[in-house]
């Protein structure tokens, strides 16, 4: 028996975007029902953030804010929007309960690398402590929710997929007893989260925890016809070897640990001796995998950081630290070894569907927040950005549901929805995951790897088909946590696809967006926007250029060097 | 590979670790106490260990039985 719902707003996905999209949305007298494949509260990248939440305070200079989140591809006017929101997110999750590090009643905020003046706000214990009180404020203000669902297929007016109609709702199953839930809304509002690779290895450079978003939302919305942006801007993170947390670069950076090679030497040196450690993310990222790849060993060294800090730090980034200590025992005695993570990834930059402020996709009906969309070209997926993005969706949803009707979909959408569901579970003769999803990892590493090439690029396309064709819609699962395995790869290797292709469609190199074939870095090509949309079952590419009122008041310097790999390449070949 | 070790005699079967794991690893035994039912699903983040109020979890990052290159 199916569970049938209806709602006037369908929240997919309890990460911070989704939580304050539904408590705005339930704040303008609508109706909302949240739901989580696994825990709200405990689930997606939020509940295990690295303890800081950047945030603007009134008296900051706004400019500084611009120059430090800025960038060719930001939307300037829009960050100055969101400065206010913030500070305000911040009082509001102090009500809730969330355990900011104060000085007597004070909230402080401390330094971040890439940045000249202090704001992050820290988490006293933590993402998970800031996301079950959000969890706990959202709840109390009436919200519904529903954990352990996860929904797989939008349901439209008009049955079809893509749709000319609206969307009316989405329909999944429940991840324990494999029960069909098909629910019915006024509005739905996407936030599942940004998408890696599900389930990485750890020591691979597949990337980390959560290990179960595997881009369901993104994928979901392109079948719907929403247009995509944003995909090929992800690329390479950073975790600690062998251990599937996250880098903790936002406190460990601005206590004083260092990035030593397996010398002992100070490698960022040779990147950026100005700032070192305090150096921007992308060039961060590309230095570590620059070293690992030469065999150096990049480690994090924390052994000048102080034992005060060091008491701090644990309880900001207890994951972290727990996952570093597990790997080298004393982190005053010993440095971190890291690797980096590569492509197929929206990292925590935020890539999907292309939304308005409101959060309108280009779908009626449909709306999306957080790191599944491009979030307006606004600087990528820090949790004020998330939060924002969420806030000014649920906003615009709870004032456009009022006296909206619901309609409600198909039969016939409903039933084959339905069937395909469940099919893995009634499939007698078909894969299994475990070596198809070692297939794709070993695809990632081995074909598309850091340093792209075309030619690279359509031969991991030609096998990604393959894979998608042949093993993964053959896959067959045992129970329904198993079918949750199966269409999060499924649901991946869409959006993979989609990623590869926008990958190959960039003529320009970035910092850690590096192709070998376009090894210039040309900041003035690379001012647009690609956009992806799935057509005639087939995807459609396309530039748009960006309003030239987006870099107001920071206009884009021209720029066009050879990218820092190919320069240093040049330079070994020299030396040799 | 992470490893969840729980206590036998501290588990009082409360269930709250198997509501709240991220990747949904535990379940009850028929003595309802915690158990890894998906090992190979753990991401080693110790939310079950902090969610327990009886302490009766500790999770291992490195679990000496498994080689690291499995996945
Ligand atoms: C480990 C880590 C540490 C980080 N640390 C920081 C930090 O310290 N500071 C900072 O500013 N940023 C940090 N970031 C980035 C930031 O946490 C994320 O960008 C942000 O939390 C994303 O929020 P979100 O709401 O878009 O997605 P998420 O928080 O990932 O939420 C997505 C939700 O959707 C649910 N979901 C997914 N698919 C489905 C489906 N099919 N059906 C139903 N539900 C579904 C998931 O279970 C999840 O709950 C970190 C990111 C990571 C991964
Ligand atoms: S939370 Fe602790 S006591 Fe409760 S079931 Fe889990 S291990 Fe047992
Ligand atoms: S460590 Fe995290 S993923 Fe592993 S069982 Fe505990 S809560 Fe679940």
């Amino acid at each position: 028996m199916a569970v049938r719902l209806e709602t006037d707003v369908l929240v997919i996905g309890g990460g911070i975007a989704g939580a304050f999209a539904a408590y705005r949305a339930r704040e303008a007298g609508a109706r909302v029902l949240l739901v989580d494949r696994s825990y709200f509260g405990r689930s997606g990248c939020s509940a295990l953030a690295s303890g800081v939440y950047p945030a603007y305070m009134p008296g900051d200079d706004k400019d500084a804010w611009m120059r430090a989140f800025g960038g060719p591809l930001v939307n300037q006017p829009l960050v100055a929007k969101s400065l206010p929101v913030m500070h305000e997110h911040v009082l509001l999750m102090d009500r809730w309960g969330v355990n900011w590090v104060k000085e007597g009643r004070k909230i402080v905020r401390m330094g971040a690398p890439g940045r000249s003046f202090a704001n992050g706000v820290w988490m006293a214990e933590g993402g998970p402590q800031m996301m079950m009180a959000v969890r706990a404020g959202v709840v109390g203000s009436g919200v519904e929710v529903l954990n352990r669902v996860a929904l797989t297929e939008l349901l439209t007016s008009d049955g079809q997929l893509p749709t000319s109609g609206r969307v009316v709702g989405a329909c999944g199953f429940h991840t324990r007893t494999g029960e069909i839930h098909e629910i019915t809304a006024k509005a739905t509002v996407v936030c599942t989260g940004p998408y890696k690779f599900p389930y990485p290895w750890p020591g691979s450079t597949l990337g980390y925890m959560p290990i179960d978003l595997s881009g369901d939302g993104i994928a979901m919305m392109m079948r719907a016809g929403a247009e995509l942006s944003r995909l090929e801007l992800g690329g390479i993170n950073l975790n600690p070897d062998n251990a599937l947390s996250a880098p903790g670069l936002e406190s460990l950076m601005p206590s004083g640990a260092k990035w030593v090679d397996k010398d002992g030497r100070r490698f960022l040196e040779d990147y950026d001796p100005k700032r070192m450690e305090m150096t921007q993310r992308a060039l961060l990222y590309f230095a570590i995998a620059h070293q690992k790849e030469k065999g150096q060993v990049p480690s994090m060294d924390l052994r000048e950081v102080s034992p005060e800090r060091m008491q701090l730090i644990r309880r900001v980034i207890p994951i972290v630290v727990n996952n570093q200590e597990a790997m080298v025992g004393d982190l005053t005695e010993k440095p971190v070894p890291y690797t980096f993570q590569v492509a197929g990834t929206s990292g925590i930059f935020g890539a999907g569907a292309r939304v308005t402020e409101r959060g309108e996709t280009t779908v009626p009906g449909l709306y999306a927040a957080g790191t599944c969309t491009d979030m307006t070209y606004l600087p990528g997926g820090n949790l004020p950005f998330c939060s924002v993005t969420g806030d000014w969706t649920g906003r615009a949803v709870g004032a456009a549901v009022g006296s909206a009707e619901r309609p409600q979909p198909p039969a016939e959408q409903v039933e084959r929805v339905t069937a395909e569901i469940l099919e893995p579970l009634q499939r007698r003769d078909g894969g299994e995951f475990e070596p198809v999803h070692r297939r794709l990892g070993e695809l990632l590493m081995e074909k598309v790897g850091l340093v792209l090439h075309a030619d690279r690029l359509d031969a991991a396309l030609g096998e990604l088909r393959d894979i998608r064709e042949h093993e993964v819609s053959r896959l067959t699962a045992q129970n329904p946590h198993e079918l949750a395995k199966v269409w999060g790869l499924a649901q991946y290797v869409q959006v993979l696809e989609a990623t590869l292709r926008a990958y190959r469609h960039r003529t320009e190199s970035r910092v850690a967006f590096i192709r070998e074939d376009y090894p210039i870095i040309d900041n003035v090509n690379w001012i647009k926007m690609v956009v992806v949309k799935q057509e005639n079952g087939a995807l459609r590419l396309w530039d748009e250029p960006m309003p030239e009122s987006w870099h107001d008041p920071h206009p884009v310097r021209p720029t066009q060097n050879l990218h820092l790999v190919f320069r240093n390449q040049e330079a070994d070949r020299a030396a040799r | 590979m992470p490893l969840v070790e729980v206590n036998g005699n501290a588990c009082t079967g409360c269930g709250v670790c198997v509501e709240t794991c991220p990747t949904d690893v535990l379940r009850l035994d028929a003595d309802q106490k915690a158990f890894m039912a998906y090992p190979a699903d753990c991401q080693g983040c110790f939310v079950c260990q902090w969610d327990c109020a009886y302490g009766a979890v500790r999770v291992h990052i490195n679990d000496p039985a498994s080689t690291s290159d499995s996945p």
